[in-house]
């Protein structure tokens, strides 16, 4: 018990003189020194006009012979005669050793010699951006394309739609101590840019058995089942609106059966093409459903038709300080007002100065909506397992982390000796 | 050097201008655009911990298909830790079909302290980059620009802390309802100085967690602590050898040690040279260890503290091919003074793409455990059972996770659909690191 504490003091200590070391930081390198060498190229184009490359490749150094150039690249008339098309062969050489391509250009027909001469030099741009990309000066370059093209614009025989099959199982055990759980679902999905629809059905099983050692055992199943269905029709930049339905069976929620139907609405504060940099979303969602219990609940309900609405607030952002996720949600029976819960989760990840950042994780739920609650209550294994759930007018969680480093943070190294870390695995549904 | 600068400047300047008069209409509008897309390369993206939404919405001039044999590129990413703390991208550009004759290989670097911003942007800028020479052989090629801004800044400074990087870090977990709560602190510092001739790992940890159950007849509480400090030395002897040696201070609750003090030489051989380890490694270490461990409560063999040597031998496969991920591991040990007390643990993940839509994992773990030497001499009682608060008598364990994948239906998957989030979007996603 004693080590522990120890440890943490030490382990402040170490902090404290950390912080100080890092107040030394070398400063970055000043300006005067050369820039970084551009690649040398030698191209190989019989009454080519070097003077266009030169003005439409300025990232590349054109040198005028073989010796000592990293790129050889030969351009030379393919194909039968009058075709007008061209071959483009790319040779790494030093260290671009084995590093080659080839590449065509076919003029549009009625292409004057001007724009067979810019075009080539387009394509030899392109060509020579893969070797650029290894050197330093991929730092100063930017690819840019210049239309919109539509993620639609495909030829698929199917219209979007993919279907989907899985089966998964996960077993452990020891001596005294099995589980395992099963999962299998089959989903059908379509996503296009005005409408998503999105269905499955699935079912799950978790199975548990201990052996006290004494020659007495324990063991039990908990399963459930159950088919969902979204359909989302997009209204322009910022509105949407769609109805969610869903069947449900669960014995950790004392639910026999469950039936939802839900009208809902969609507003983004911010245009949904941005979605992977920030959101502010306003999720109103109104839910019919009619609950078969497996037990008698609390309520003394073995049935029972509610009627609940929702309203979920979800404000995202990924900048380069960091990301943040905030949800808010609250939600409430008709029948019964006092019947509400209220949630909200947040994650942020911030870098706050240099190698130093925060990560916190955090949720917190006010329960007042615990209907399926079965009145005979839980035993003592199945709290202990948390295999039901239980009577509870909260829950919370929290996670908060630091990270500071310092010291060659630059360092490109990789060293596989002795292994680097091994693999992690996540599996998710 | 200040005159070169300004007639580079002068020069970017003038090109931007050129570029912008240059940049011609898309020549039949539209339907022109939506024609070149149709015929743009084909790219099956895999990357499992990559932000998959933003590379397909920063990189609109590809179109990205759901199976790898659908595509005319398929591009492999694998990830290596650098010494840096960063992470080193390995991206492999594999032409197929009828770019069979094409391939490329990209590396990105991350830093320790890029957030996941940094990274994303960074990735998608090398993705860009190589696969133009892809891009280069579809029509789309001639919407393409390319803009360079000639650099002001002088090439890299020499790096003052000689490869060492020091990493602090702590984490706290609480988490609870009114009949339960559940409470995990841990704390590690870390000294590295990774290089090519050698590897330097110092670390220190210790970790609490508590939880408490609220019953009818009383709270129930169950703590388990540990505290570890390591050290390892790495020499590189060529390509395929490597020698080092750890020391280790630790203590732990679960495994009833009070305090438990080794030091290990060890020798590794890896059957594929160590510079193809982003994609492929066979590995066997030997490692033979000396260790002084005092027990908290007497064990069932009645010591209450112990000097052992032991010796383990592993052999680890690891393989990224375009078919799927390889990884096998197995591992035996056992202690010198007695050598009926051994262990054998077999690991093994296998996550295979076999034919067109369908893919198979299994990651399994199987262990014989005959070297149990620590476990307490008295009965466990029920709560330390059901909480796991204590390592208990076992001969094997095992762990299994088999599934599969079907898919069918439309091969692109072009389109994000962000609205009502995006959760729950059926399949399943497997994530290996």
């Amino acid at each position: 018990m004693r080590h522990p504490r120890k440890i943490l003091a030490a382990l402040l200590l170490t902090l404290a003189g950390l912080a100080g070391l890092a107040a030394a930081q070398a400063p970055p390198p000043g300006p005067g020194a050369p820039p970084p060498p551009r690649p040398r190229v030698f191209v190989d184009w019989p009454g080519g006009d070097v003077e266009l490359l030169r003005k439409e490749i300025p990232f590349v150094e054109l040198v005028p012979e073989l010796a000592g150039a990293q790129v050889h690249v030969v351009v030379s008339p393919q194909g039968p005669p009058g075709s007008g098309k061209f071959g483009l062969i790319f040779t790494g050489l030093g260290e671009f050793q084995g590093d080659d391509n080839a590449l065509t250009f076919t003029p549009e027909p009625g292409a004057g010699p001007e724009d067979v001469r810019r075009g080539l030099a387009g394509r030899i741009k392109l060509g020579l951006l893969r070797y650029a990309a290894k050197t330093p000066v991929s730092r100063d370059l930017t690819v840019r394309f210049l239309d919109e093209a539509k993620p639609t614009a495909v030829n698929d025989p199917w219209n979007s739609w993919i279907f989907s099959l899985s089966g998964n199982a996960f077993l452990m055990g020891e001596t005294q101590y099995r589980s395992g759980s099963y999962f299998a679902s089959f989903s059908a999905n379509r996503v296009r840019p005005e409408l998503k629809v999105q269905t499955s059905v699935y079912y799950n099983q978790n199975d548990t058995w201990f052996d006290f050692g004494d020659g007495t055992t324990y063991d039990s199943t908990t399963h459930g089942f159950g088919a969902s269905g979204l359909v989302v029709k997009s209204l322009g930049e910022h509105w949407s609106a769609g109805g969610y339905a869903e069947a449900e069976s669960s014995t950790f929620a004392n639910l026999d059966l469950g039936f939802t139907v839900a009208p809902a609405v969609e507003f983004n504060v911010y245009p949904y093409s941005e979605h992977t940099k920030k959101q502010l979303r306003f999720l109103y969602r109104l839910g019919f459903t009619h609950a078969r219990y497996i037990e008698e609940t609390i309520y003394f309900k073995t049935s029972e038709n509610l009627l609940q609405e929702a309203l979920t607030c979800a404000y995202e952002v990924v900048r380069p300080w960091g990301n943040a996720t905030i949800r808010l949600e609250g939600s409430h029976y008709f029948h019964d007002f006092s019947k509400n819960r209220i949630e909200l989760e947040t994650e942020l990840e911030i870098r706050i100065w240099r190698g130093l950042s925060f990560e916190v994780d955090a949720g917190y739920a006010q329960i007042h909506d615990q209907l399926s609650l079965p009145a005979g209550g839980a035993s003592y294994e199945e709290i202990l397992l948390r295999q039901t759930q239980l009577a509870t007018g909260y829950d919370y969680s929290l996670s908060v982390g630091f990270n500071f480093s310092f010291g060659s943070t630059r360092s490109n190294v990789v060293n596989p000796r002795f292994g680097n870390g091994g693999r992690s695995i996540s599996i998710g549904m | 050097m200040r005159k070169t600068l300004n007639v580079l400047v002068a020069l970017a300047l003038g090109l931007a201008s050129f570029a912008a008069a240059q940049t011609p209409p898309a020549p039949q509008g539209q339907a022109g655009v939506d024609e070149l897309k149709k015929a743009a390369v084909r790219v099956f993206l895999d990357c499992d911990f990559c932000d998959t939404e933003y590379i397909k919405t920063e990189i609109t001039f590809v179109n990205y298909v759901r199976d790898r044999l659908e595509a005319q590129v398929h591009i492999l990413i694998t990830t290596q830790a650098t010494g840096g703390g960063g992470v080193e991208y390995t991206i492999t550009f594999i032409g197929q079909n009828d770019f069979k004759d094409a391939k490329d290989l990209q590396k990105y670097y991350s830093s320790k302290t890029d957030t996941d911003d940094d990274v994303r942007r960074g990735l998608v800028k090398a993705l860009k980059l190589g696969l133009m020479g892809f891009v280069a052989r579809t029509p789309i090629a001639g919407r393409i620009a390319v803009d360079y801004t000639p650099p002001n800044r002088a090439a890299e400074g020499r790096d003052r802390w000689n490869s060492w990087l020091f990493s602090l870090s702590g984490q706290g977990r609480f988490s609870g309802e009114e009949s339960y709560a559940e409470r995990m602190i841990d704390l590690s510092v870390s000294a590295n100085r990774v290089t090519e001739a050698s590897k330097v790992r110092l670390g220190l940890s210790a970790e609490r967690a508590t939880q408490e159950f609220e019953l009818e007849d009383g709270p129930i509480t169950g703590t388990t602590e540990s505290w570890n400090a390591s050290g390892l030395y790495v020499w590189s002897l060529g390509e395929h050898w490597s020698a080092g040696a750890s020391a280790e201070v630790e203590a732990s609750t679960y495994s009833n040690t009070d305090l438990a003090a080794s030091i290990a030489p060890a020798i590794e051989y890896n059957f594929f040279p160590y510079s193809q380890s982003t994609r492929r490694q066979l590995r066997a270490l030997y490692t033979l260890s000396l260790k002084a461990v005092r027990y908290v409560e007497e064990t069932i063999y009645g010591k209450t503290e112990e000097t052992l040597l032991e010796e383990e031998l592993s052999l680890t496969l690891d393989l990224r091919e375009k078919f799927g991920t390889v990884s096998l591991s197995a591992e035996g040990s056992n202690y010198l003074h007695d050598f009926s007390k051994y262990r054998i643990d077999l690991f093994s993940i296998l996550n295979l793409r076999l034919y067109k839509g369908f893919s198979v994992y299994c990651f399994g773990g199987y262990s014989w455990v005959h070297d149990q030497l620590s476990l307490i001499a008295r009965e466990p009682t029920y709560e330390e059972i059901l909480l796991r608060l204590r390592e208990l008598p076992m001969v094997d364990n095992y762990f299994v996770a088999v599934g599969f994948q079907f898919q069918f239906g439309s091969i692109f998957t072009n389109v994000i659909n962000p609205r009502f989030g995006t959760s729950g979007s059926g399949g399943m996603r497997i994530n290996i690191h």
